[in-house]
């Protein structure tokens, strides 16, 4: 509905002197009027000409008004437009009908040019309202999406922390999610999480979850305390059903020691500098539903130029050919052999480009989070 | 009948209004004679049809008698009964010629 284009309304009924009077005094207050004196002209036009809003003659030879309601509500061409409905003052059931079938008002017969005018003028304004509404929750939805994207931190903003992402949210509130926590100089965790379902529920919990992170992965807490600390919480504040698969990796550069928290999320692919990859697969629970949730735990001793993968289920599950992370991980061994060669902060785009092309859409979410020691 | 005080309580010009009186006057005589045609042939419901046809458009217009006499005629064909149309039809067509006569 722009500013400079009249409103247009489709006026239905089969006595024409009913249609004449109607298009008069409408077109008079500048609205362009479509008329039909029977049902399937009618629809033909909504379909055809998209009206602002429809006025309904609900008794009419052949297709009847509420015949003709139903279809448009129907389809989701005319299923937005509102209708109002023209009917005889006694007709109690046909009134209750009308709007049951989706009329947002009714005008009894015999009319009066001015009240049809006033209902018209003042369903219009309610759908202006509604849908600008829409509009303004959308652009609130795009306002999470920019707020989702601010949470993650950029390789360029952690040069300390020799790590490079892929990240790709299908919908507005994606449900990956991931952290990079600079624990001391040394001491980095990388965190990668999957949550359940993709709505706005889910971003608020992103949320929530940097900031437990921050809170509890220090120099004080090992990383298994930390994730228990962190699922306790978890458990407390997520939505019922609501939880998160998660990775973290504590690399520690001065000792060369790297511990790996795994709450049921898809397996750590380590590169090492000189040999081929392999999977480090923990067994654990996921984030957010048990109080004594156990997760898998895994220390090992890395070497400068190790390279390793953490990353969402998006990148190695495929619902088209069945593939779950379980069987698809291993699979996937060989195409990081092929990018060995990549440095850190590109492999991640390399890897989804060896994977998915360039221009074939993935089915989920993806993040992918190379690190190198 | 004052078709100027008519016009203005219907928020139109009187020249629209003497547009829809003629459109009105046209559709009522074809209405008129898909009644008389219903009462030849006895099916009332085809005279409750063109009776409502004619109600509702004299409603718009503020025609109350003509309003009036059609919804009677409706009323009672709707229930199978044409008694008394020719009264009916009599009254109507003059309702209609007074209007032609304006």
């Amino acid at each position: 509905m722009g500013n400079k284009q009249p409103y247009t309304v489709l006026a239905v009924d089969d006595n024409l002197l009913n249609l004449k009077l109607i298009e008069k005094s409408l077109s008079k207050e500048g609205y362009k009027i479509f008329s039909a004196d029977n049902g399937p002209d009618a629809r033909a036009i909504a379909l055809k000409e998209k009206p602002d809003l429809i006025l309904l003659d609900i008794e009419m030879p052949g297709e009847t008004g509420f015949d003709v309601i139903k279809k448009l509500k129907d389809s989701s061409e005319t299923i937005a437009i509102p209708v109002i409905f023209l009917t005889g003052v006694s007709e109690v059931d046909s009134k209750l009908k009308g709007f049951d079938l989706g009329a947002v008002d009714y005008i009894t017969k015999p009319f009066h040019p001015l009240e049809v005018l006033a209902r018209v003028r003042i369903h219009l304004k309610l759908s202006i309202a509604t849908n600008s509404l829409i509009a303004d929750q959308a652009s609130k939805l795009r306002q999470v999406t920019e707020a989702q994207v601010a949470m993650l931190p950029t390789p360029e903003d952690n040069p300390g922390a020799l790590f490079g992402v892929y990240y790709k949210a299908l919908e507005e509130a994606g449900g990956d999610f991931y952290d990079i926590l600079n624990i001391s100089e040394k001491i980095t965790g990388y965190f990668v999480a999957d949550f359940s379902g993709h709505d706005i529920k889910t971003s608020y919990g992103t949320a929530s979850v940097k900031a437990l992170l921050a809170q509890n992965c220090t120099p004080v807490y090992s990383p298994a305390e930390s994730m228990k600390m962190i699922n306790d919480v978890l458990v407390e504040i997520l939505p019922d059903g609501k939880y998160l698969t998660a990775c973290y990796m504590h690399i520690n550069r001065t000792t060369k020691k790297m511990t790996i928290i795994n709450a049921g999320h898809p397996p750590v692919v380590c590169l090492p500098k000189d040999g081929e990859p392999y999977l480090i697969k923990t067994k654990g629970d996921v984030l957010g539903i048990f109080k004594d949730a156990h997760f898998g735990t895994q220390s090992i001793d890395v070497s400068e130029g190790d390279k390793f993968f953490a990353y969402s289920d998006g990148l190695v599950e495929s619902a088209q050919n069945k593939i779950t992370w379980a069987n698809g991980a291993d699979s996937l061994l060989p195409v990081y052999k092929q990018i060995a060669q990549v440095p850190y902060d590109r492999a991640p785009a390399e890897l989804v480009n060896h994977l998915f092309g360039n221009d074939a859409l993935p089915e989920d979410d993806i993040v992918v989070l190379c690190v190198k020691v | 009948m004052d078709f100027k005080d008519l016009a203005s309580r219907l928020g139109i010009d009187e020249d629209d209004f003497q547009e829809l009186v003629e459109l009105f006057v046209t559709t009522t005589l074809s209405d008129i004679e898909k009644i008389k045609k219903g009462v030849q042939e006895g099916n009332s419901q085809d005279a409750a049809a063109a009776s409502h046809s004619i109600k509702g458009a004299a409603g718009n217009l503020g025609f109350d008698d003509i309003f009036t006499l059609a919804k009677d005629m409706e009323m009672q064909a709707k229930q199978g009964s044409m008694d008394n149309f020719e009264d009916y039809i009599r009254d109507l067509e003059n309702g209609v010629s007074a209007l032609n006569n304006i």
